[in-house]
């Protein structure tokens, strides 16, 4: 299936942070103040919280900690011609070792009626983060993939796309 | 696909150990939302794949929570880290009770 894919501005501002580091500039800070400049460098600001269900939805994953940018990537179509069927591929770079993993993958679609569509619990066993699978979407809308991992930190990506045919009902 | 709960699994054909593979699964089923109404008008009552679990051996290695947003006939990929002969075994159930299970062995190429 050919489809036309974003940038993956997680991954450039993986690699500007890791510039930055390089040269020097961050080589000192904490993990936390890199994170944040991660974050910051990713460029656009986070998609807004449409509704409170969403924000609950969000906290509950989360559970009060940061939701940062990063490490992640929401592979999806910026146009999904059917929302019965929208392919969704995430992924991740960060580890997945019995010291540290990736325990879950949360998959929320704003205007979708069930906005947590689906939550993937991992173990190290897994290898990697690498899923793939085919999701139904109402309307045009915002896509959020949020990792968190062994350690608690919350990772996230998202994807805006347009809707033509309602796949919801 | 035909009958609801129809599953396959499909894994590389050549596996070593150690290597982290591609796992790919399907299942039959029409993860009607709830929201749609039949022919007659009548509303087709929700019907969908809640909960997947994966097993290596006797490890669980996966457990997916899915809602009726997850496409009819769900596929699924994940890794998984193949480091001892095994079987893959997978479980859907969805919320009428039905259960559906597929496995597929996990052995390595000799060289």
């Amino acid at each position: 299936m050919s489809v036309p894919h974003r940038d993956e501005p997680p991954r450039r501002a993986f690699l500007r942070g890791a510039l930055l580091a390089a040269s020097g500039l961050i080589g000192s800070g904490s993990l936390l103040e890199q994170g944040r400049l991660l974050a910051d460098w990713a460029g656009d600001p986070d998609p807004e919280v449409p509704n409170e269900e969403v924000a609950r939805i969000l906290s509950e994953i989360s559970a009060g900690r940061p939701i940062r940018r990063g490490h992640l990537s929401l592979d999806m179509p910026l146009v999904a011609e059917d929302g019965r069927i929208v392919p969704v591929i995430i992924e991740s770079d960060l580890p997945m070792t019995t010291e540290r993993y990736v325990k879950s993958i949360h998959l929320v679609v704003d205007h979708n009626p069930d906005a947590h569509l689906a939550a993937f619990h991992l173990s190290p066993a897994i290898g990697s983060v690498s899923i793939s699978t085919r999701i139904k979407m109402k309307r045009t809308t915002w896509v959020r993939a949020l990792a968190r991992t062994s350690d608690d930190e919350v990772w996230a990506a998202y994807a805006r796309v347009q809707v033509t045919l309602n796949g919801c009902g | 696909m035909s009958g609801i709960g129809e599953a396959r699994i499909r894994l590389p054909d050549r596996v070593s150990r150690g290597e982290v593979i591609v796992v790919n699964a399907i299942v039959s089923h029409p993860m009607d939302t709830g929201f749609f109404r039949d022919a007659d008008g009548n509303p087709i009552p929700a019907y969908f794949i809640k909960d997947v679990v994966v097993t290596y051996g006797d490890q669980e290695v996966a457990r997916f929570i899915w809602t009726s947003g997850i496409s009819r006939d769900p596929v699924v990929s994940f890794t998984l880290r193949a480091d001892r002969e095994a079987p893959l075994a997978m479980t859907w159930t969805d919320n009428k009770g039905g259960v559906f299970r597929q496995s597929a062995d996990i052995r390595f190429a000799s060289a």
